[in-house]
């Protein structure tokens, strides 16, 4: 982990009581209804409500195509105010495998999500950061080091505005 | 793990330190050298030194090759790829978010429907 990483936060507000939000978090019946990119069905959903327990989901173009895996490994069930949970990419065994839909996204990620009601309205804040990029990593990263891209590449206008997000 | 997971965790590692993150927002304005960079910290220039090793290391910036002046260049690639990464994360959770929003809806009626079932059972 990279504690003083600080995480990135996405919000959004629902015209619906907590309980139902919750409910709508940790539920396959109904997970399979609205988790996933655009684009995306949930054609298997297996879910193990408990610290240590796994949430495990296969979605599939809706235009056809391979399925994809992925998976949350609980880390703290605080009904119905918080979820505490590693993401990564799966097989259908749930095993890591860190296989992806793009080349650079499968790293595991540390993520909460919390759950606030007010007037009937329920605020789902949903923090995540990169994790286990730790020391180790980089020193058994520098032992096997392979030969890397050449060159610049991307714009500074991205740079800056990712260097925006952790400020 | 594969070689792109590496490089990002090592990526986001070396952007994990706020000095760090100065640098390269200093180097984002053009090539400097090590005094250059190190002037505006309060550290030791073994200390920045050793940051700008870190940075070297993930790539995000590159070391003139003249023994006396190596100017360092940020280099932009892991950065974008970085940025690519939170994107399609955000993205992943936003478009969820946009079709719960309809799906609560739907989730609701249903849960009225069901009250107002078990409502008239019990009047009978």
């Amino acid at each position: 982990m990279t504690p003083d990483l600080q995480p990135f936060v996405i919000s959004r507000t629902f015209d619906a009581p907590r309980d139902l939000v919750w409910k709508a978090h940790t539920q396959c019946e109904h997970l399979r209804h609205w988790w996933g990119p655009k684009g995306f069905k949930i054609t298997d959903c297996k879910i193990d409500l408990r610290p240590g327990g796994t949430f495990l989901y296969g979605m599939q173009p809706v235009s056809g195509g391979d399925k994809i895996w992925g998976k949350f490994v609980y880390r703290e069930i605080d009904e119905p105010e918080k979820l505490v949970f590693v993401v990564s990419f799966s097989d259908e065994n749930a095993g890591i495998t860190r296989h992806s839909m793009s080349s650079v996204w499968p790293l595991e990620i540390f993520g909460t999500s919390t759950f606030s009601e007010e007037n009937g309205k329920t605020t789902v804040t949903v923090s995540w950061k990169p994790f286990n990029a730790t020391e180790e990593e980089i020193d058994a990263f520098e032992a096997g080091r392979p030969s890397m891209m050449q060159g610049f590449g991307g714009t500074f206008d991205q740079f800056e505005e990712y260097l925006k997000t952790f400020d | 793990m594969t070689i792109a997971t590496d490089r990002l965790s090592f990526t986001f590692a070396a952007l994990a330190d706020p000095t760090r993150r100065e640098i390269l927002k200093r180097l984002a304005k053009g090539e400097a050298s090590v005094l250059d960079i190190a002037r505006p910290f309060k550290i030791s220039l073994p200390a920045v030194s050793k940051h700008l090793k870190v940075l070297e290391k993930a790539r995000l910036i590159s070391r003139g090759r003249s023994a006396q002046y190596r100017p360092c260049t940020l280099e932009a690639e892991p950065l974008k790829e970085a940025a690519d990464w939170v994107d399609q994360y955000r993205e992943f959770w936003e478009q969820s978010f946009d079709r719960l929003g309809d799906y609560l809806k739907t989730m609701q009626l249903h849960e009225a429907k069901k009250n107002a079932a078990s409502r008239s059972r019990k009047r009978r």
